[in-house]
């Protein structure tokens, strides 16, 4: 019995000083630099060849990896470190968040790369309360718009038109519907935007310094408030309804059962390839100029490029190459989106993203703020409990109860 | 109840098998006959028309109908190869089905037989010796299990991305690490439940092996494990389709696309951005869901006994 | 019915057949088995020895000697003497339920008195490292200098050219002279070559990001040219100095001192620096519970709803399934067998997909249970509806469950008890209410119990059907269907307040009082604690 124990003692201890061997060597590999960066499906295969030959001519390599566009903001904070990404594909509306968790890198622009491009799209990626830095370098430009079946209606030119029109055609035939907004059960307060801002309604006003400011809460402002039964006129007659998701909304256009369809240059391709003759405006005036939410997106390099001893080079991909004309044009072409770089988009053309850029005008960025974060539920929800149809909340009750909510998660 | 009064009721129930079938008349039972076919007719409502909306070409919700109206087995072949359609641009949406469900699978295999094996072992030790500490122990066991590990999410997921950090093995995104955090939470209710079980295994078998010159582990694996198989297979069981079905856990754990389990890949299938494919959804959930219904319609009857035992199914 | 009394049924009917399992499993235990049990140990030693490798390489002493300890007290116990035969038996499930139960409760118990949450993630050190970073400030007139880094007399130097005056320079630690026009070649990739350096390329350049990111050339006054890529450079201007003295930092233009607050951050009045710092914070959180409105106010409405739900599931399902179990218990019906099982395909199949299908089925306007019945039932976009779908859905998928267990319960009473009451002149109501009914519902109520606490933390039942919504008005995080445990989820992981990990932390606390009290009652009814014995 002894003999054995013995036996096994120093077959155990043999098996442990091989493994930590075994350890010591994997470790000691080299491996080659190479940067990681996170993409969306839609541009990944533009984005690999991008980075290709930028890492080509640098003599590095790099991995591009598919991360779903949504997710990218939260996960780069949740991901472990060594599957971390050194650069990310960004909405200008992280910044903040990001920034304030030290998860992105600030970004330096010489003179001639900010001429590249117009000065909002900058400010979009700049955050910070007390020093204010940039942190993203913009590549494409978006906004939503009202899209019209001009073989079905009119082109309106007053939000009066555009009222009797939609629901003239609604009523043309069971299960038509007015104007083609999304909401959905957890609601939208982007495609909803026009409408908002069109009554009166602003998200945070912004300081002396031009700085949001999320002491100030525009969602239930006394201007809003006053036009706020138009809603539920709105809701009443039917012309928008918070039951319409994405696809119903897209479905319902496309087969001719909405003549109006609020949404963006992500479903150009859909409308190029429909055959209906459309036209995409503006939304009309309501009482105020119904403006839509501007969205910019860009690159980042995240701080575990700076973990990874990657830094300089990330920052050589996204200030020195990502901000091109060339680069931008590039992206452009393939993922439907206006390129932010200003000689990049006087060389582009697309008839839809044009038309969709047009529709951007007087448009408000979406605020890059992380109190953002609490503004979007509250908001499509009240948008939801006072668009539902029967049963409808009144709006302004609906507006100012997501107001206090928002100010009290603001604290 | 004694293993003896089961023996009874066996016997008893077999005579009863044997006794001749008495003459019913529809008058006696027509409303037995009436019950029935409601009870039949709602079990068997949402599996008919998610069968209807896998077989028809229509793609939303709204399309679907008693008979699918436009019949195809496009759904199948979409959601089989990765090629779902996405209605907000050319490509289509991010889908790794067979994966999901290849990494359901593996997770909730490997976390039946070792939950089964670990908490056998423990079970059988608080059942078979009398040593210090028994009591503080099982009462540790006991108390432990009642905290849900539901409600340590946070913790769990902390721990597991800054010792992933380290370990990359079990850190996030890894389908080891899912797997020792559900052990960890499965273990107590498992080992508590096996454990009331081999109390009713006589001792005297141990005590006849023991004679024979068995050592404890040769007891265990010889004679109580193969004694306990059926109870095994239960729990087993019970802790392979909770596996399955966990979704809060895997959501903070796994977080890339490829790495997902069938509840939350699915799941992403009636939230917007997938714009609701309902045809190919309702085709991944038949392929989901059959070889499960069918493994538990076959085992059944061992399951009731399991259940009795006060494990719910999820 | 004890609760074990079906089991051993079960146990005795393998009996008989165990035989061969029961030589190929004793196989395993002569010397293949300890040739096995001796496999493992080296696998488990090996790990460790692996791990601490590992841990010693990032100087992480602590957990080290955790490990060490661990792996010594498992090889003790397993080479060791008789008298640890019971640990034998223990050590692989305790280490697991240690590791992945005990500590997540200590670690949600530490979290609960911290402020981590977004914002506050990092330690003190690295926030203020992070501040001193962001605290720079580029040139207004975003003026760069082409960089090359390259050696001389084995220190690190930068050759740079300003881009606007292409003057040259070369810059180290002590700061910047100048070079001799034309000395510097560069192109649009940085500088190509610097007459009398030798340029650092390609792996050389790049495993040097490190120190690289660290370097500075000192100029006038606080400022300092620094690399900002491989090839570019730019001279930052400090906006804060960290006055380590203080333990604050000074902004330079105004003077104004950012102190550390105690709350894991630098403030100045209502400014505050960003990023700050995860730190203890006392009963921060658990105060905010008691006052906060958004969490305080709808947590007595959520615990009032969860028990509501868990009733009337159990209460709906047991009756239903009994009612059934009465119907189909009748010895010669025809069809018998089909009926059950097709009652028992919503037990079968795997809920998530059941639930999934179900809100599908339920959608108020293109679902399939409005328009076949011709319904306008707004089944998950009311409040009350919306509570009303979660009971009848989860009643959907229980209701098999209770079949199954009343139909084992109504087999097990003696006829002979009912045939006495027929005898004695019972009509068939009063022998099902007096005999039958105390009967089953002595044999089933520990599942009831079990089934209570299961449905009080179902969260798949509410989360998969309904998301905890609708929202109600005014109450961002809370939706109207939420029970505890999805309402604790939101608020750790999926509100817009953000991953406030402290203050969900402290809410699992509490819940985690309210879930071990019912699991507290139902054990004991369920006897389970007489087993301890």
């Amino acid at each position: 019995m002894k003999t054995k124990r013995s036996v096994a003692l120093l077959a155990v201890l043999a098996l442990a000083i091989l493994a930590a061997t075994a350890a010591g060597t994997v470790r000691a590999a080299s491996k080659a630099t190479t940067i990681t960066i996170w993409a969306d499906q839609d541009r990944k295969a533009a984005v690999t060849q991008l980075a290709q030959t930028w890492a080509a001519s640098r003599g590095v390599t790099v991995n591009v990896v598919v991360h779903d566009f949504g997710s990218i903001r939260d996960d780069v904070g949740t991901v472990a470190a060594a599957d971390a990404p050194d650069v990310i594909m960004a909405a200008h509306d992280w910044t903040g968040q990001l920034a304030a968790n030290g998860l992105v890198e600030p970004i330096v622009l010489s003179a001639a790369q900010k001429k590249q491009f117009p000065t909002y799209t900058l400010n979009a990626f700049s955050y910070g309360t007390a020093i204010k830095r940039l942190y993203g370098v913009p590549t494409q430009i978006e906004n939503i718009g009202l899209v019209v079946n001009t073989s079905l209606v009119k082109i309106p030119t007053t939000f009066a038109q555009l009222e009797s029109e939609a629901l003239a055609y609604k009523k043309k035939k069971a299960g038509n519907i007015a104007i083609a907004v999304q909401q959905g059960t957890n609601g939208d307060a982007y495609h909803m935007y026009p409408f908002f801002s069109g009554l009166g309604g602003y998200i945070f006003g912004t300081n002396k310094a031009g700085n949001l400011d999320a002491s100030d809460i525009g969602v239930a402002n006394p201007k809003f408030l006053k036009n706020a039964k138009l809603i539920d006129k709105w809701n009443k007659e039917g012309l928008i309804n918070s039951k319409l998701d994405y696809s119903t909304s897209q479905n319902a256009f496309l087969t001719k059962k909405a003549a109006f369809w609020i949404t963006g240059p992500w479903n150009s391709d859909t409308l190029k390839k429909s055959g209906l003759k459309f036209k995409i405006i503006q939304m009309p005036k309501i009482v105020y100029p119904s403006v839509p939410f501007l969205g910019v997106q860009g690159f980042m390099v995240t701080k575990y490029a700076a973990d990874h001893g990657v830094l300089s080079v990330a920052q050589d991909f996204v200030t020195n190459y990502m901000s091109t004309a060339a680069a931008q044009t590039a992206l452009a072409n393939v993922a439907g989106r206006w390129p932010a770089n200003l000689s990049a988009g006087k060389g582009f053309s697309d008839p839809v993203l044009a038309q969709f850029g047009k529709a951007s005008a007087g448009g408000v960025p979406m605020p890059n703020i992380p109190q953002m974060n609490n503004v979007w539920t509250d908001l499509g929800q009240a948008w939801v409990r006072s668009t539902k149809g029967a049963g409808a909340e009144k709006a302004s009750a609906s507006f100012k109860a997501a107001s206090r909510a928002i100010a009290d998660k603001i604290g | 109840m004694s293993a003896l009064a089961a023996a009874v009721e066996r016997v008893r129930s077999r005579e009863r098998a044997r006794a001749p079938r008495p003459n019913l008349t529809i008058k006696d039972t027509w409303w037995r006959h009436l019950v029935g076919i409601v009870a039949v007719l709602v079990s068997l409502f949402p599996v008919w028309f998610t069968v209807s909306a896998a077989f028809n070409r229509d793609n939303s919700i709204s399309g679907t109908s008693f008979w699918p109206a436009h019949p195809t087995t496009q759904n199948f072949t979409q959601i089989l190869t990765n090629t779902v359609p996405d209605p907000a641009s050319t490509s289509y949406v991010e889908s790794h089905f067979l994966r999901w469900f290849a990494n359901t699978l593996l997770i909730a295999v490997i976390t039946a037989v070792l939950t089964v094996l670990l908490g056998a072992l423990t079970a059988y030790a608080f059942s078979r010796f009398r040593f210090k500490g028994r009591r503080i122990g099982m009462t540790f066991l006991l108390l432990v299990q009642m905290f849900p590990q539901l409600l340590m999410v946070v913790a769990i997921y902390l721990i597991v991305l800054n010792v992933g950090g380290i370990f990359h093995f079990i850190g996030l995104n890894s389908y080891s690490g899912l797997v020792v955090v559900y052990l960890g939470g499965a273990l107590g209710v498992n080992a508590w439940l096996l454990y009331g079980f081999f109390n009713t295994i006589p001792t005297e078998l141990d005590e006849s092996a023991r004679v024979d010159g068995a050592t404890p582990a040769q007891i265990f694996w010889g004679v109580v494990l193969p004694l306990a198989l059926p109870v095994l297979i239960v729990v087993g069981l019970i802790s392979f389709v909770s596996t399955l079905n966990e979704f809060v856990i895997a959501s903070a754990i796994l977080r890339t696309q490829g790495h997902l389990t069938l509840p939350l890949g699915m799941h992403q299938f009636i939230d917007q951005q997938y714009g609701q494919r309902w045809g190919p959804f309702a085709a991944g959930s038949l392929i989901a869901a059959v070889p499960a219904a069918v493994l538990f319609m076959s085992l059944q009857k061992w399951l009731v006994g399991g259940l009795t035992q006060g494990a719910v199914k999820g | 019915m004890s609760s074990t009394a079906a089991a051993s049924t079960a146990a005795a009917g393998a009996i008989p057949k165990g035989a061969l399992g029961t030589r190929a499993i004793s196989a395993f235990s002569g010397t293949a088995g300890r040739v096995m049990k001796i496999a493992l140990l080296s696998f488990s030693n090996a790990l460790a020895a692996w791990a601490a490798y590992v841990l010693a390489d990032r100087q992480d002493w602590i957990p080290l000697a955790v490990l060490a300890a661990v792996t010594v007290a498992i090889d003790v116990v397993y080479l060791g003497p008789r008298r640890s035969l019971p640990a034998k038996f223990m050590i692989p499930a305790g280490l697991f339920m240690i590791a992945f139960q005990v500590v997540p409760i200590v670690y949600t118990v530490d979290v609960a008195f911290t402020n981590y949450s977004i914002g506050h993630i990092a330690s003190k050190a690295a926030a203020i490292e992070q501040i001193k970073v962001t605290s720079l400030q580029p040139p207004a007139n975003g003026e760069q200098y082409t960089m090359g880094v390259a050696r001389s007399g084995g220190r690190l130097v930068l050759i740079l050219q300003d881009q606007t005056t292409h003057k040259n320079f070369v810059g180290d630690g002590s700061g910047l002279k100048p070079l001799p026009p034309g000395s510097v070649k560069t192109n649009a990739l940085g500088v190509v070559s610097a007459q009398g350096y030798t340029l650092l390329k390609g792996a050389d350049l790049f495993s040097l990001d490190k120190t690289l990111s660290t370097f500075a050339v000192p100029t006038t006054g606080d400022k300092a040219i620094r690399p900002l890529t491989i090839s570019s450079a730019v001279e930052m201007t400090p906006t804060l100095r960290y006055d380590r003295k203080r333990d604050a930092f000074v902004r330079i233009t105004d003077g104004k001192l950012f102190h550390d607050d105690g709350k894991g951050e630098f403030v100045a009045g209502n400014e505050a620096l960003e990023p700050g710092w995860k730190t203890t914070v006392g009963f921060q959180n658990f105060s905010s519970i008691l006052h906060d409105p958004l969490v305080r106010g709808p947590f007595l409405k959520i615990f009032a709803w969860t028990i509501v739900f868990a009733t009337s599931v159990v209460f709906l399902s047991f009756f239903t399934g009994l009612l059934l179990a009465i119907a189909l218990d009748k010895r010669g019906l025809r069809f018998q067998r089909t009926y059950r099982s097709l009652i028992l395909i919503p037990w079968a199949m795997p809920g998530f997909i059941s639930l999934m299908i179900w809100a599908g089925l339920l959608n108020d306007d293109f679902g399939v249970v409005n328009r076949m019945f011709h319904l306008n039932v707004p089944w998950l976009f009311d409040a009350n509806w919306a509570k009303v779908s979660c009971v009848l859905v989860s009643f959907w998928l229980t209701v098999p469950y209770f079949f199954l267990v009343s139909m084992g319960a109504l087999q097990s009473i003696p006829a002979e008890l009912t045939e006495a009451a027929r005898v004695d002149g019972g009509s068939p109501p009063q022998i099902f209410r007096r005999v039958t009914l105390p009967l089953v519902l002595v044999a089933t109520s520990p599942l009831l119990i079990a089934s209570f606490a299961f449905n009080f933390n179902n969260f798949n039942n509410i989360y998969l059907l309904t998301g905890g919504g609708p929202t109600q008005s005014g109450q961002p995080i809370a939706g109207s269907t939420d029970i505890l445990i999805s309402y604790t989820y939101k608020l750790a992981l999926a509100t817009g307040k953000g991953q406030d990990y402290g203050l969900a932390s402290a809410v699992s606390i509490i819940i985690f009082f309210i879930v071990a009290t019912i699991s507290a009652v139902s054990f004991s009814r369920t006897k389970a604690l007489e087993n301890l014995n």
